[in-house]
């Protein structure tokens, strides 16, 4: 490496002469070494760089494809049939096809994380300078996923800039791999899979961590005030802005803006997707009111559109509808874009008066106006708001159909079953028509909270009924009601909190982490997310909610009438609910099991990542659920779980990103660990039996969560504890208990207390076990043994006495 | 005899092997034939009597059944033996010669499906179209392109009367 410094410095003699030095290579390290740092193997590792962890995790857990499309239609040589695994014209397999498939999505996902990051923080760099300090609240460890995979311990917005290179590079490299039949190995695809996944949470942890920083957001704070969500909270009387989205950039603009202009009780201000929850946290720091109500998810911007009730739309990126100008535009609403990743085709006045462009909306001159200009944004947004809710009531617009009308509709229905077939659900829309005609709509109501809001029927229709505008009309009164709270997203989970729950968790006394995360695609309405948690929170396990998951918890409150969020506290404690933030804020999610191997273990981060993943696949027992994964952000999050070795459970409609990560529990040969004191092999028992794979219904999740905390590291208390609610829990929702339960048995202290006689009893009659009746003690049977002191470990290297 | 043959209308995936449609009697001869069956139910059963009624029967007549999901809840108190299995962890197992299945007694060769959602099957049902040499069977009230023999989509009484004719045919 050379000597020479970056920065910027002049020659003397040579006036008018300034040479900058950028980065230099090998500088990570040398700035780790003065600062008295071990560095790890991997800083910014390339695709290759991890490949080797990639290879142990894949032979355990064998990549399963279940392809939506058997044909190739990526160049010219097809389309190419690829039934049956058959290679196409450029020589790739099905197999291989679908892992780039995945890849592709994985990379989207990453793209649309990261992009975000770069865009947010070019923004706040020039707001507020390349030295604006990064703050996340009482962390030593700022940055776990930036400093585990880059090497690089930023500390100012300024160091978030290389850390953003170094993600694009790699999400180039990756994206070039797309390239025509170029890479031959399915499971060389599944490594570049896990790679974009990791780059995912270095992307959103950037994303975060900037905004956090200069935005006045929550800094691992534990009581975050509780904000409104839902359709029924908003007040159609006063002018309505409403905003969509992901980048909260731009709304910041707005809503100071309103505060500034004391507009806040004369404006209804709601958005839907990550950016609402973001407006929940903006200046939320330390008790500070939000200025913001949330909607809800992507199932309610179209629901929330024809409902006529918004006045001005304002999208920035990322989960926002390809039609929201189109559908606005039937009912006047003047849409707005603010980022170039969404135009709509509008006329860009980003140069233009404020003035200006409210009259050419207002007299719909314009059906809408990009606007990139964020000054411009704030003034222009409340301002048409207020300007067009006079003057759409004044037209008199109605939304939705009257009862006359829903009537009719439901008449004009010829049962053909081509909505039904069309619904991603698979919704029984044909026999709420059927009663529609006598006039009963109770059928469409209970479709409302199924309905994912997709407008599919609509389409399908032969004759042209809108149906989710009937199903929206017959829920005006459920939808009246929904009015549900959340917790303002927190961020990171600090290092004290770590500090006092760490031990718990890496024992096993606290029986796991749920965290429930993903989209608003649910196979059967949005109130089985409450069940999951509340049933994991009534068990202590600690459960994490971020975005759409965390948003759509909110609408549901026990007979009490408290949500979720009021009733539990939200501490990284065993039966606490944390909120964590938006979508960027899964980062946090990851980041907290890095933390753990890191404070609590002692363990090196700095570019160190094979290490930390080691860890935390071998202790920590967290699964993640993404009970309504929809988009390729969601697969994104989840591939960069798994290759830290955080299995994550999909719904039924996750099957379609037609690739699972599934071990087989009767393999014994893939079911070992090595013990990092001796390098000895010890076998383990199948838990986690997956790295990524789909639940049909929350009754068949329930066990599969409990099980899946299990890890080789447990302690005969935490494995107890474990197993008591794996068996609990699949005899309450399957009726039966497991079959497998007997594999995860070390010692008769693994045994729940409770029926410990009964289960040696069957462990003796079914099993053949031996059992030393006199001291109740298993004598022989288990295929492992219970060592508290043994360092289970998959990576060879790391065990005493290897290189 | 039921005609199930009819609307083999697809959701929204493609392929160019596509299921042939087929009647309740012959699934039902083709299911005697198989040397090793299983049945494959999904939770959508459960609450439906005439569907669980028909499975009953199925298993009775030497069927080995797969529970998936929560379907397990229906039919734990019906003495047929069902089993318990995520369907996409046994999607995965069938493709695997070294699997001996749900009772030790070896690989299946024929897989009958009943019960699931339609669009989390059709994509167990691909991954076993591509990546296994096995005979697939949808009795399922919607047709399933990805199998290799599907009825075609059925009313919700069609398709009872159809599982009643193809019980009678085994």
């Amino acid at each position: 490496m050379s000597d020479i410094e970056a920065g910027k410095f002049s020659i003397d003699e040579l006036e008018n002469v300034q040479i900058t030095i950028g980065k230099i290579v090998g500088a990570i390290e040398k700035k780790a070494e003065e600062e008295g740092i071990e560095v790890g193997p991997t800083p910014k590792p390339g695709i290759s760089g991890l490949r080797d962890w990639d290879y142990k995790l894949l032979s355990r857990y064998q990549p399963v494809y279940t392809p939506v499309c058997d044909q190739c239609c990526y160049c010219t040589f097809g389309k190419c049939d690829l039934t049956g695994n058959k290679e196409g014209a450029c020589g790739i397999n099905m197999e291989a096809h679908q892992a780039r498939e995945t890849l592709l999505r994985v990379i989207t996902g990453t793209a649309a994380h990261s992009a975000h990051g770069r865009h947010i923080l070019h923004h706040l760099i020039d707001k507020y300078g390349r030295d604006k300090p990064i703050d996340v609240g009482p962390s030593n460890l700022i940055a776990p996923n930036t400093q585990a995979v880059t090497g690089i311990r930023p500390e100012t917005l300024g160091d978030l800039e290389e850390v953003m290179d170094y993600v694009e590079e790699q999400v180039n490299q990756l994206l070039a791999t797309i390239h025509a039949g170029q890479e031959g190995a399915a499971i060389d695809f599944e490594s570049k899979i896990l790679h974009g996944g990791m780059l995912d949470h270095v992307g959103m942890e950037v994303s975060d961590l900037a905004q956090m920083s200069c935005l006045g957001m929550p800094k691992a704070e534990t009581d975050t005030p509780l904000v409104e969500i839902g359709m029924g909270c908003i007040d159609p009387q006063k002018p309505v802005l409403v905003v969509i989205g992901h980048n909260v950039s731009g709304v910041t603009y707005i809503m100071d803006y309103i505060h500034d202009h004391d507009l806040d009780d004369k404006i209804e201000l709601a958005g839907l997707c990550c950016t609402a929850l973001d407006m929940t946290r903006y200046q939320a720091e330390k008790g500070g009111q939000p200025h913001a109500k949330i909607i809800g998810t992507l199932a309610k911007e179209l629901k929330m559109i024809r409902s006529g009730v918004p006045d001005v739309i304002v999208v920035d990126e990322q989960c926002v509808r390809a039609d929201v100008l189109d559908e606005a535009k039937k009912l006047s609403i003047p849409v707005i874009t603010t980022n170039e990743k969404i135009m709509y085709g509008l006329p860009n006045r980003s140069n233009d008066s404020a003035a200006e462009i409210i009259e050419d909306l207002s007299t719909f001159k314009d059906p809408g106006a990009l606007i990139l200009n964020f000054d411009t944004l704030g003034e222009v947004a409340p301002e048409l708001a207020i300007k067009m809710s006079k003057i759409r009531d004044d037209m008199g617009i109605t939304a939705l159909p009257s009862d006359e009308e829903l009537q009719e509709l439901s008449e004009k229905c010829v049962q053909c079953g081509a909505c039904e077939l069309d619904c991603p659900v698979n919704l029984p829309i044909m026999a709420a028509m059927k009663d529609g005609v006598d006039k009963d709509f109770r059928k469409f109501e209970e479709l409302h909270d199924l309905c994912i809001g997709c407008g599919r029927c609509d389409q399908a229709c032969p004759k042209d009924i809108p149906v989710l505008n009937m199903i929206e009309k017959a829920s005006q009164k459920l939808i009246s009601e929904e009015k549900g709270i959340v917790r303002a997203g927190r961020g990171q989970i600090s290092d004290p909190e770590i500090r006092e729950e760490g031990v718990n968790l890496v024992l096993g006394t606290t029986p796991g982490i749920i965290a429930m995360v993903g989209c608003s695609n649910y196979p059967n309405g949005t109130k089985d997310l409450y069940k999951v948690a509340d049933e994991m929170l009534k068990r202590n396990y600690i459960v994490v909610m971020s975005g759409c998951s965390a948003m759509d918890l909110g609408m549901y409150k026990n007979e009490d009438g408290e949500t979720l969020y009021e009733k539990y506290p939200a501490k990284f404690l065993a039966g606490n609910l944390i909120n964590v933030g938006s979508c960027v804020s899964n980062s946090h999610i990851t980041g907290t099991a890095i933390k753990v191997a890191a404070i609590f273990a002692q363990r090196n981060v700095t570019g160190n990542y094979e290490e930390i993943a080691d860890y935390i696949t071998n202790r920590i027992g967290a699964v993640g659920v993404a009970w309504g994964a929809y988009s390729q952000k969601a697969v994104a999050i989840g591939s960069g779980c798994n290759r830290l070795g955080i299995p994550v459970i999909v719904g039924p409609h996750g099957s379609k990103y037609r690739r699972a990560l599934i071990g087989k529990p009767y393999d014994e040969a893939a079911w070992k660990v090595y013990d990092a004191r001796d390098g000895s092999e010890m076998p383990i028992p199948s838990a986690p039996e997956f790295l990524l794979t789909t639940a049909e219904s929350i009754e068949e999740l329930f066990p599969m969560l409990a099980k899946n905390c299990i890890r080789p590291s447990d302690n005969s208390m935490g494995r107890m504890i474990k197993l008591t609610h794996y068996m609990e829990l699949s005899q309450k929702y399957l009726g039966h208990m497991p079959e497998d339960w007997y594999r995860f048995v070390r010692t008769e202290t693994d045994l729940p207390l409770a029926k410990r006689e009964e289960l040696l009893k069957i462990l003796e009659a079914e099993h053949g076990w031996e059992v030393d009746w006199k001291r109740k003690k298993i004598i022989s049977g288990p295929a492992m043994k219970a060592d508290v002191s043994a360092q289970p470990t998959n990576v060879k290297r790391l065990c005493k006495g290897e290189c | 005899m039921v005609d199930t043959t009819k609307n083999t209308q697809i959701y929204s995936t493609y392929g160019r092997k596509m299921a042939k449609p087929v009647n309740p009697n012959v699934a039902g001869k083709m299911l005697s034939k198989a040397k090793r069956p299983l049945l494959v139910v999904g939770s959508e059963i459960v609450d439906n009597e005439q569907i669980i009624e028909k499975i009953v029967a199925m298993a009775k007549k030497g069927i080995p059944v797969a529970a998936t999901g929560h379907s397990i809840t229906a039919l734990v108190n019906k003495d047929i033996g069902a089993k318990y299995i995520n369907i996409h962890s046994l999607g995965t197992f069938l493709g695997d010669k070294n699997w001996t299945g749900l009772d030790g007694q070896g690989p299946y060769d024929t897989v009958v499906f009943l019960g699931h959602k339609k669009y989390y099957l059709d994509q167990v049902l691909s991954g076993i179209k591509n990546f296994t040499d096995l005979k697939a069977l949808a009795i399922e009230r919607h047709y399933m392109q990805n199998a290799t023999l599907s009825f075609g989509n059925l009313k919700p009484e069609v398709h009872v009367e159809a599982l009643a004719e193809l019980v009678e045919n085994l």
